[in-house]
């Protein structure tokens, strides 16, 4: 029998169990927990940064200016490469992707744990730069300063991010493959769930866009020590080309940090709505639209880089058209919620008040910076930074935190408190509020961004220590959330299969899942979100009666 | 309605016209804002669970609805796109007869070039009654040229030359910054814009560059302002702060200890010839200074400046 035979298997060490695992699920808790780390790390940074700007004067808190530079740099850096995108593609994408398609695993499963190490390398290599020299170059590198940049810090900078990009690009082909091979039966592309959908776009977004970051970083390298010129506009380069490459893979890039999102506020909200999604189609493609127009708007950083200013307008048009898309989004998940039965559980409140709260400010900020006269005076400076962080963190992070929870009882086989969980929310709600919302006033009135001094005058110290004290109150936040983790794990209630209720594939099956997901291969009948009653039911007096 | 708090103060035309197409977008983005969270709150308050077991509404969609908030958006968007257009052109297009200055960002100060042959450094004069355009470009490194107050900004771009104009503006003393993180000082690379009368002005031109900026009085005024205008006060704090290079507050009489171990009296003489010659005598702990545009009387005065302070 079965069951004697498993008692005599020795239980797997460690290393063996967990490091070298090629199980889906287990990869992408280990990324989830790696990429917290750098999220903590990445926040530290963030909380130097807003701490020397307390004061509008000299760098007070940081020995040196060129500690602060370098501290923005580390910062954004992390939190994109390190934190945003490994997280919403590869750490949910690798749990979520194959258990909600039917699929035992993904598609190469050595190549998604060499992916992860790979990830974790880039990490090391990334912060190793700690010991060679910090790079003060900002995320975005411009060269010429960059070139000239002093010390390893920017060559070690550089290798961590090639070594980044062919983790996310292994990540990408695998998620690409799996959905179109592996797909239970009955799984049509019409009843993908919606985080699959927008995963699936993504995938293709960091295929294509990939590529261009690391041509960009490559000739950068080269003209730092192989003596080309690329980039040097003494001997014939052009430092715009830069600009162009960089973009061309930066700002498909915003849209790696926010499809995932998307798909997890679809996923989130019709589960405690008890609702079908509104639009199903209309959700499903236009991430399609996202991921093709993400393309064509890069030159919008570029409006005041040195263009004739009429260059910027074919992409006004498509930086005006991509909010469309998005737009739509927002509208399908309120009517969602119209006539739904809103469960306010954590996720709910992430996604709900957090997500579309907050990316409505995000997105409408983008239309000011799209538009060419208004970005003129509002290109690099502290408006941009409310605008992004808006959007990536009022946004994109809801919908991680939100989902963390959401999933939490599927991935540990415990319930958490939904107490502390709220207070999470409320906190990070309030906080990110308190830290974005003023930098739209500091950026209008004149302050650009990365810089460590400015005018006091104008209320302007006054709004930057509103928003010091906000990143305060989110750094809090961020310690609750895993005080909230650590008591679900110790003392949590055992999670059931399906605590929500949901429709997916992942629900289906015990918490935590089974080694291979499912026991027997599941077969779909019916599209994801069959929530709700038919009309004439629906009527409070019907329901009393029955 | 006023909204002057939330920007610096219009001081042209454009910075006007800028400020209105900035609150006819904000408007729209208000009321969509407004909108949205209303529905938000309403839908989450009026529909909350109220028992364990009710479902929602078995709703899939609605096509017309769908088609009704895709097309508003769109049109709402391509309104301001077609006003942004017109304006862009506006901006980029300068009159015939006009007024042009020269412009060039260095590692950290901005050098205005006027075309009667003089120049000027982080110190630009410009006519209230004239139009002025400016080309811009860069000595080392991509730095951003932005005047808050006229809503103008275009990047200096080594190997390009970058313009915006403006038309006649407001009398006053303005602050010039630089957008572009262009390494340590990027946040100290400031300059100071005066629009001044067409006699001032006149007058500015006559005397070379000198007159119109605001010299500082007392003992070593006019080194004062050379500091100032030459960049100096980008790496050098007036107090003992060490930024790029070392501060110069209660340096002077002092002993320096250089980076070649030997030491020097920091007195007017080492002064001078570390401005003029700045890689022979490098303070211990700094890299020698870039070789600077002063000459050796200017230098003087700068020393003459350094020895008041404390």
């Amino acid at each position: 029998m079965g069951t004697v035979a498993t008692a005599d298997v020795k239980k797997p060490s460690f290393v063996r169990d967990w490091l070298l695992t090629v199980d889906h699920k287990k990869i992408g808790i280990m990324y989830g927990v790696v990429c917290l780390l750098f999220f903590f790390l990445g926040g530290a940074a963030a909380l130097v940064i807003r701490t020397e700007l307390l004061t509008p004067g000299m760098p007070d808190v940081v020995p040196q200016a060129d500690m602060f530079n370098q501290m923005f740099t580390m910062h954004g850096s992390i939190m994109i490469f390190l934190f945003m995108i490994p997280m919403l593609t590869a750490a949910f994408g690798n749990y979520l992707v194959p258990i909600m398609i039917g699929a035992h695993d993904m598609a190469f499963p050595r190549m998604n744990n060499l992916a992860f190490w790979l990830f974790v390398l880039g990490g090391f290599v990334f912060l190793s730069s700690l010991y060679f020299g910090m790079p003060d170059i900002g995320w975005t590198a411009y060269p010429p300063y960059s070139i000239e940049s002093a010390g390893l810090g920017l060559d070690i900078w550089v290798l961590g991010v090639h070594i980044l990009g062919l983790s996310s690009i292994l990540g990408a082909i695998n998620i690409i493959v799996t959905v179109f091979n592996l797909r239970a039966p009955g799984m049509t592309f019409n009843r993908l769930p919606l985080y699959v959908w927008s995963s699936l776009i993504t995938a293709f977004i960091q295929l294509f866009g990939t590529p261009a970051l690391a041509g960009a970083i490559t000739t950068l390298l080269f003209d730092r020590h192989f003596g080309t010129h690329f980039y040097d506009a003494s001997a014939g380069g052009d430092p715009m080309l830069y600009q162009h490459l960089f973009w061309f893979y930066s700002h498909p890039a915003v849209y790696i940090m926010v499809l995932p999102a998307m798909g997890i506020v679809s996923e989130i909200i019709p589960v405690f709505a008890r609702k079908p999604i509104f639009g199903y189609h209309a959700i499903a493609y236009s991430s399609i639209a996202i991921g093709f127009l993400g393309f064509l708007v890069w030159a919008h950083h570029m409006f005041v880089a040195g263009m004739p200013l009429a260059t910027g307008i074919p992409f006004m048009v498509t930086s005006m058209i991509i909010a469309v898309p998005s737009a739509i989004k927002i509208f399908n998940w309120l009517a969602t919620l119209w006539r739904g039965s809103n469960w306010f559980t954590t996720p709910m409140l992430f996604v709900t008040v957090g997500f579309i709260g907050m990316f409505t400010i995000g997105g409408l900020g983008g239309i000011f910076l799209g538009t060419v006269p208004v970005d003129i005076h509002m290109h690099d400076t502290y408006f941009v930074v409310a605008h992004f962080h808006y959007v990536l963190f009022g946004g994109s992070m809801m919908a991680v935190l939100g989902g963390l929870f959401y999933w939490l009882p599927k991935m540990t086989g415990r319930m958490y408190s939904e107490k502390l969980g709220k207070t999470v929310f409320w906190m990070y709600f309030v906080g990110t509020n308190l830290t974005f919302f003023p930098m739209h006033y500091i950026g209008m009135m004149g302050m650009p961004r990365r810089v460590f001094q400015y005018d006091p005058a104008n209320g302007m110290q006054i709004a930057n220590q509103i928003a010091s004290f906000g990143s305060y109150l989110v750094g809090a936040a961020a310690i609750m959330m895993v005080v909230t983790i650590i008591v679900s794990l110790r003392s949590g209630a055992k999670a059931p299969a399906n605590p929500w209720g949901a429709q997916t594939l992942e629900w289906t099956v015990s918490s935590p899942p089974p080694e291979h997901n499912f026991i027997e291969m599941p077969y779909v009948t019916a599209p994801p979100y069959e929530f709700g009653e038919a009309e004439e039911q629906y009527t409070p007096k019907k329901s009393f009666g029955a | 309605m006023d909204f002057s708090w939330l920007f610096p103060p219009a001081i042209n035309d454009m910075a006007k016209q800028v400020d209105s197409l900035f609150w006819f977008i904000a408007s729209i983005a208000v009321f969509i804002f407004v909108l949205v969270e209303m529905l938000l709150f309403i839908f989450l308050v009026r529909y909350r669970r109220k028992r364990p077991d009710k479902q929602g509404i078995a709703l899939h969609g609605n096509t017309k609805m769908e088609i009704i908030w895709t097309l508003i958006p769109a049109l709402i968007l391509v309104a301001i796109g077609v006003f942004g257009s017109q304006m862009t052109y506006a901006i980029q297009t300068p009159p015939k007869d006009v007024y042009t200055i020269n412009v060039t960002g260095y590692k950290w100060r901005w050098d205005f070039d006027y075309p009667e042959g003089f120049k000027t450094t982080n110190k630009l004069v410009i006519p209230e009654d004239k139009s002025v355009l400016f080309k811009i470009t860069s000595g080392d490194i991509v730095h951003s040229f932005w005047i808050p107050s006229m809503r103008l900004k275009q990047d200096a771009v080594p190997g390009r030359q970058t313009q915006f104009w403006t038309g006649p503006s407001e009398k006053g003393e303005y602050p010039i910054v630089c957008a572009e993180y262009c390494g340590t000082m990027h946040s100290m690379m400031l300059a100071k814009l005066n629009v001044v009368s067409t006699e001032e002005f006149d007058k500015f031109v006559q005397s070379g560059g000198k007159a119109g900026g605001s010299a500082a009085d007392g003992a070593g005024g006019e080194g004062q302002t050379l500091a100032e205008q030459k960049g100096c006060l980008s790496c050098h704090a007036t107090d003992q702060n060490k930024l790029v290079g070392p501060g110069w507050g209660g340096m002077f009489g002092k002993d320096v200890k250089l980076s070649d171990g030997s030491t020097v009296k920091y007195d007017e003489k080492y002064i001078i010839e570390s401005i003029i010659d700045p890689a022979a005598k490098t303070p211990e702990g700094y890299s020698p200074m870039p070789p600077q545009q002063v000459t050796e009387e200017e230098a003087k005065a700068i020393a003459e400046y350094i020895k008041t302070l404390k």
